[in-house]
């Protein structure tokens, strides 16, 4: 049975926890440094087992130590965003947590596949990465994959039929600045741009792209996370499972996509080691020229806020 | 929430296997009907045993009584001879058109509101006889087809790319035989066409084998034909009208015009959703899909028009 730890017992680590009970028997650990939280929400999802016919065992901790030997790791313990702020802003309060955490891991849980879900999601996966020191397919951060689920809802509503059948992919940094495949946003594989006029699909686009700051405007003292729980859970099962799906995820490229040493948003199929493989895609001259300039821009806020560096 | 009910006219492999899967959804009562009551009888107390161990709790009936299917939302007809190796689905034509308008008869009688699901082959002129035979509303009969060769066509393709099945889409339109019309170019990997994905000749292998998959199963065998597969297709539809789904996916809809052909059932893209066929997607095709996609509408012409030569609906 596959173990697996998650670190933050916020809502996105504990919704995490959850999504992954309903669907995968598993060995989940929650690791809270605040005393008796991760214990208290492990309690109260394991109360509602019987229920709900789980088969994973959840439980809490405050000591770190105990995710030695995790399959994969789940990093949720940051500050989220407040109305107003962008998710560059994070970097200097997270990013500190971020790498000592990474350096636990190292000590603890050296081959573990670690998914990171804390913004800002591009530049502390590469941190992750970095301090690691491990394959850079094995850290993947939870973020076009947020969006490709949104996108695939919003379609599947504008059009009244289920998402099931939806596709969506999306690259370049998790940022108001990522790139919509519009090809890609298909139906049964018939494409939305025949189904939709150009200005519904542009509209729905722009409502994926600001997603995250419509629901934290709506929410006001929390960001969404029940999306980027799913996100994360979606990426354990492909792991538990080694389905090798293809989902947008950030992760380390070099080369791919014309970007060197930088953690960016780009499809890849996912499977028990991580990403198996990137996938490489003709881009059209827009996409390409608006993916080269997210990228750029993700490197300048690389380089000002010096990742990497301890 | 009144409960659904959902009945299966036939309990051979496909039938019973279809029961099974439903029975998995939890979302529906079920009935099996089937001339062989015993047998039936027999498979419904064996699911409803197993049910303590795979939680589902609905209530399975089996019976050789047709007036068991009264008030189903929805009605599947599997029943009907299977093909047998090198036999050719117009053989089946005449005997199988006898038992389907049989089912037909009963469900317009026993279950009037019905939304019936046509599985017998030869499929789509079978749809002809339940839709005549039922004297339904030509949304309310639809054909179990191209959810089956697409899901087909989906697993070959994840085999070759190594990828997982559910990052597969696929289209296949056209009659259900040898002349299916599969779509390489709106089959995709998490969107992308698998024309950027593998080469011409890749491509046309798996789409040969998608058009010969039911025949790959038979000649295995040599004894019986493929039903996992078509029971699980049957499922997603069942699942699609009595959940109102909205799913996008291509099966046999009696067409008014659509694709420049008409009064004839054949696959096409269609939203499933309580009320049956609730839309038609009519694609753009280029002319030499237009050209399979006719050619194959004129191979299941011929076939209605042999129906015609001895067909009495009621």
């Amino acid at each position: 049975m596959k173990r697996i730890s998650i670190i933050g017992s916020g809502n996105v680590g504990t919704n995490t926890a959850f999504f992954i009970a309903e669907r995968r028997a598993t060995d989940v650990l929650l690791v809270d440094i605040k005393d008796g939280v991760a214990a208290g929400k492990s309690l109260d999802l394991m109360e509602a087992g019987p229920v709900r016919d789980y088969v994973t065992a959840i439980r809490g901790s405050v000591r770190i130590d105990d995710i030695a030997g995790s399959d994969i790791v789940i990093i949720a313990a940051g500050r989220v965003r407040k109305p107003g702020e962008r998710r560059e802003d994070l970097y200097r309060d997270n990013a500190p947590n971020v790498r000592a955490i990474s350096r636990d891991i190292r000590r603890l849980a050296p081959g573990a596949v670690v998914i990171n879900i804390v913004e800002p999601i591009d530049l502390l996966t590469l941190l992750i990465q970095e301090t690691l020191g491990v394959d850079r397919f094995k850290v993947m951060g939870v973020g076009g994959l947020l969006s490709s689920t949104r996108i695939r809802y919003l379609v599947s509503k504008a059009l009244g039929v289920s998402p099931r059948e939806v596709t969506g992919l999306i690259i370049g940094p998790h940022h108001p600045s990522m790139v919509f495949l519009r090809d890609t946003i298909r139906v049964s594989g018939i494409p939305a741009a025949a189904l939709l006029s150009e200005p519904q699909l542009l509209q729905l686009i722009e409502d994926a792209r600001n997603a995250g700051d419509t629901i934290l405007h709506l929410a006001q003292r929390s960001t969404s996370y029940y999306a980027p729980s799913a996100a994360a859970a979606m990426l354990v099962d492909a792991i538990v499972c080694n389905t090798k799906a293809l989902l947008p995820v950030s992760v380390r490229c070099e080369g791919e996509y014309g970007v060197q040493g930088l953690a960016i948003g780009v499809p890849a199929f996912v499977g028990e080691h991580g990403v198996a493989r990137i996938l490489q895609l003709k881009l059209s001259a827009a996409d390409r020229d608006a993916f080269d300039r997210a990228a750029a821009a993700l490197k300048a806020a690389h380089d000002s806020l010096a990742v990497g560096a301890a | 929430m009144t409960k659904n009910k959902v009945s299966i006219i036939g309990a051979g492999n496909v039938g019973a296997t279809a029961t099974y899967y439903i029975a998995e959804k939890v979302i529906a009562d079920l009935v099996m009907v089937d001339i062989e009551g015993g047998m039936t009888q027999a498979k419904a107390l064996d699911f409803l045993h197993a049910g303590p161990l795979r939680s589902y709790d609905v209530s399975i009936v089996g019976s050789s009584d047709f007036a068991r299917i009264a008030d189903s939302n929805v009605v599947v007809i599997t029943a009907g001879l299977p093909r047998k190796p090198g036999m050719d689905r117009m053989d089946l034509l005449k005997v199988n058109a006898g038992i389907v308008k049989q089912a037909a008869r009963a469900i317009a009688e026993h279950a009037p509101n019905a939304l019936v699901i046509v599985v017998s082959n030869p499929l789509d002129i079978m749809c002809h006889v339940a839709l005549r035979s039922t004297g339904f509303d030509l949304r309310r009969v639809v054909g179990m087809a191209g959810i089956l060769d697409s899901t087909r066509f989906r697993y070959f393709v994840a085999e070759q790319l190594e990828c997982a099945l559910s990052s597969v889409h696929a289209m296949v339109l056209g009659g259900h035989g040898d002349q299916m019309v599969p779509l390489p170019r709106l089959t995709t990997v998490g969107g992308v066409p698998i024309t950027e994905l593998l080469d011409a000749a890749t491509i046309a292998r798996l789409v040969d084998r998608t058009r010969k998959g039911g025949a790959e199963i038979v000649a295995l065998l040599k004894a019986g034909s493929a039903y996992y597969a078509p029971a699980a297709s049957v499922a997603e539809m069942v699942e699609a009208v009595v959940t109102d789904r909205k799913h996008l996916a291509p099966c046999a809809a009696y067409l008014r015009g659509e694709y420049g052909i008409d009064d004839l059932f054949i696959g096409v893209p269609v939203i499933l959703g309580k009320n049956g066929v609730e839309r038609i997607i009519e694609l753009t095709l280029t002319d030499d899909e237009r050209k399979q996609l006719l050619a194959s509408a004129d191979a299941v012409r011929k076939g209605v028009e042999e129906l015609n030569t001895f067909f009495k609906p009621t």
